[in-house]
């Protein structure tokens, strides 16, 4: 049974796969549907990210809140986000092993007429689970402050769950590249040019996956667009290929907890009176 | 979209006894149908909170494609406002319950298939790499 048309046999082919970055074609499938993938991935896949900072002691030249902001954009290690939960979603009043994770951070410079870097790797993380990330051993880690001789930071704090819909730090991606007709033969867009809209507007990297148009080719007003570009690039929180499954459960998530909504929900149906027992 | 609501509103309150009172329902929910917009079993408007354009435009399309669904439209009201209506209109052969119900039922199993394709091609990728 197809209940979607023929527009909807939708069809992937992954193009690039790297530890960071997915590139794939996805085609036969609305652009309500494509944009509700590109949308979610950039605010609603949930990643780990620390949300409140204790400051024991700073004497460093930079303000608390804003080395505090500088430690909340710091990637950590989200493939299992689903295995914490929401801090909403959880009975204990402040933070727990349930919904958070704690991570310290101690450094002091001691020596005479050198600069001492804070980095990401002095995160010491109490889940093995949840840690800043790092790219190979020869990862300095990400510069937080610098430490001149006497100064010390020695912070606590909390990594929450969340979404970038609350805060652009909780989102997994970097950026998410998405593209549809390449040759505009939709007309979805139009060239400012001063002379030749060829030589002006360079091709997209896209266009040579796509078909160009034939030089008398009439314009056809009742296409749709059916063929959406995606380029992944991580900040290294997540996998890639996770990034767009998180992205398809979330969506799924969304149209049950409204099918449950439509289902203890009291509105009438065909006519009949609305029974109120649900209450 | 709008202008479908304001007509039912002043529809409503000239018969106050088809403006069905009992339809309020509790905010709890993250569904009810939008107050004063029923007038018959065929209209409705739909009201999702904590939802926004991501699974609004995905569902209208969704609706659209039942050929028993005269008119589907979404709004967001106000940006401050966290909530999503959903407008439809349908023949007499159905409710606007039914194409919202065949609506989301759809679109589960379009996410579902997809999903499935996006699986898919990720083994089929790792094989072709795995092997060169
Ligand atoms: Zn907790």
């Amino acid at each position: 049974m197809d209940l979607f048309g023929p527009a909807n046999k939708p069809e992937i082919r992954i193009q690039e796969l790297t530890g960071e970055r997915i590139r794939f074609i996805l085609t036969n499938t609305d652009l309500s549907m494509a944009n509700a993938l590109r949308r979610i991935m950039i605010s609603e896949v949930a990643t780990i990210a620390i949300d409140m900072v204790q400051f024991d002691l700073n004497t460093s030249v930079l303000a608390d809140e804003f080395i505090a902001h500088r430690l909340g954009l710091i990637p950590l290690d989200s493939t299992e986000a689903d295995k914490i939960k929401y801090p909403r979603d959880c009975n204990c009043s402040g933070a727990c092993k349930e919904c958070s994770v704690e991570l310290n951070l101690h450094v002091k410079c001691t020596e005479e007429d050198t600069t001492k870097d804070v980095t990401s790797k002095d995160l010491v993380s109490h889940d093995p689970r949840f840690t800043p990330i790092t790219e190979g051993p020869k990862d300095a880690g990400i510069l937080i402050a610098k430490l001149r001789k006497g100064q010390e930071i020695k912070v606590k704090c909390i990594a929450k769950k969340g979404v970038a819909k609350e805060h652009a730090k909780w989102s997994p991606c970097a950026a998410v590249a998405f593209e549809y007709d390449p040759f505009n033969k939709l007309r979805h867009t139009h060239y400012w040019i001063e002379e030749d809209e060829k030589k002006e507007w360079p091709q997209s990297k896209n266009a040579q996956d796509d078909f160009p148009p034939l030089d008398d080719e009439i314009f056809d007003f009742t296409a749709k667009p059916n063929r959406f570009y995606f380029e992944i690039e991580t900040i290294g929180s997540m996998k890639p290929e996770d990034i767009v499954m998180n992205a398809f459960k979330k969506l799924l998530e969304k149209i049950s907890s409204i099918q449950m909504g439509l289902h203890s929900n009291d509105v009438p149906i065909n006519g009949r009176e609305p029974t109120r027992d649900v209450f | 979209m709008d202008y479908s609501d304001n007509a039912d509103n002043n529809n409503n309150n000239e018969n106050p006894d088809e403006n069905d009172s009992d339809l309020e329902v509790s905010d709890i929910l993250n569904f009810h149908t939008e107050k004063g917009t029923v007038i018959d079993p065929q209209s409705m408007t739909f009201s999702i909170s904590g939802e926004e354009h991501t699974l609004g435009n995905a569902l209208r399309y969704m609706i659209m494609q039942n050929p028993e669904v005269e008119y589907c439209g979404y709004s967001i009201p106000h940006p401050s406002e966290d909530k999503l209506n959903i407008r439809i209109q349908t023949t007499e052969n159905t409710t606007a319950i039914n194409a919202m119900r065949k609506g989301l039922e759809d679109l589960k199993s379009l996410c579902a298939k997809i999903t499935e394709t996006f699986c898919e091609a990720n083994n089929k990728f790792d094989e072709k790499n795995s092997i060169s």
